[in-house]
């Protein structure tokens, strides 16, 4: 009977080879940075863009669409009615130059 | 839903990071193999490393920050509703998330 005696390592990287073609495994005993990891990732894009709500519909779109509807933004209304307010009593927003940085520069000039 | 938070610089800017990192992710992660990947010139590697570099920042999918999408705030968000803490309180509290419930005991 012959002796059982352990194969050498040129024996043994033959069989790892060999054993990584079969099954389909990548042969790397140095153990090499292949970057694989890094296309085993997953793409996150589609997943990422949809955390905050979307407006996909606005209220100016229906109204520029279907004009013959006539409806009405209740919170534009209201802030125009406001501002006519605030004008009727002087209380306005300031014209372009009259307002309170631009007067300031216009002192300095002089 | 509330879209008030969409007027929000920071919440904004984090939107525009989100489809930053969405429309360059693939060619990044391309540099990203080839810099990593040892059986490849090291010149290439390099010249891979200096495309990375030369994206913008919020490029990076780190630049990420999941944010409240009631109020915007950045701290403390529950990943599942997509609230802060106070936030997911309230509409628990409300009913209107499915399947919680305040414990007692």
């Amino acid at each position: 009977m012959a002796s059982i005696s352990t194969p050498s390592k040129m024996r043994l990287a033959q069989l790892a080879q060999l054993s990584a073609k079969i099954f389909n495994n990548i042969y790397n005993p140095t153990g090499e940075r292949t970057g694989n990891k890094i296309l085993r990732k997953r793409l996150i894009g589609s997943t990422v863009t949809e955390w905050y709500p979307k407006r996909i519909i606005t209220l100016r779109k229906i109204t520029d669409t279907f004009p013959d509807m006539k409806l009405i933004n209740q919170e534009e209304k209201l802030r125009l009615e406001e501002i006519a307010k605030r004008k009727k009593r002087g209380k306005g927003a300031p014209k372009k130059g009259q307002g309170k940085r631009a007067s300031l520069g216009t002192k300095k000039k002089k | 839903m509330h879209f008030r938070i969409l007027s929000q610089a920071r919440v904004r800017r984090d939107i525009k990071t989100r489809e930053t990192v969405s429309a360059t992710e693939l060619i990044r992660q391309a540099y990203r193999y080839i810099t990593r990947n040892e059986q490849v010139h090291p010149r290439i590697r390099q010249q891979a490393q200096l495309m990375l570099n030369a994206f913008p920042s919020h490029a990076r999918p780190t630049t990420i920050r999941n944010r409240c999408t009631e109020t915007g705030r950045a701290r403390g968000i529950f990943r599942d509703s997509r609230l802060c803490r106070y936030q997911f309180r309230l509409k628990a509290l409300n009913g209107e998330i499915p399947g919680v419930k305040k414990a007692v005991w």
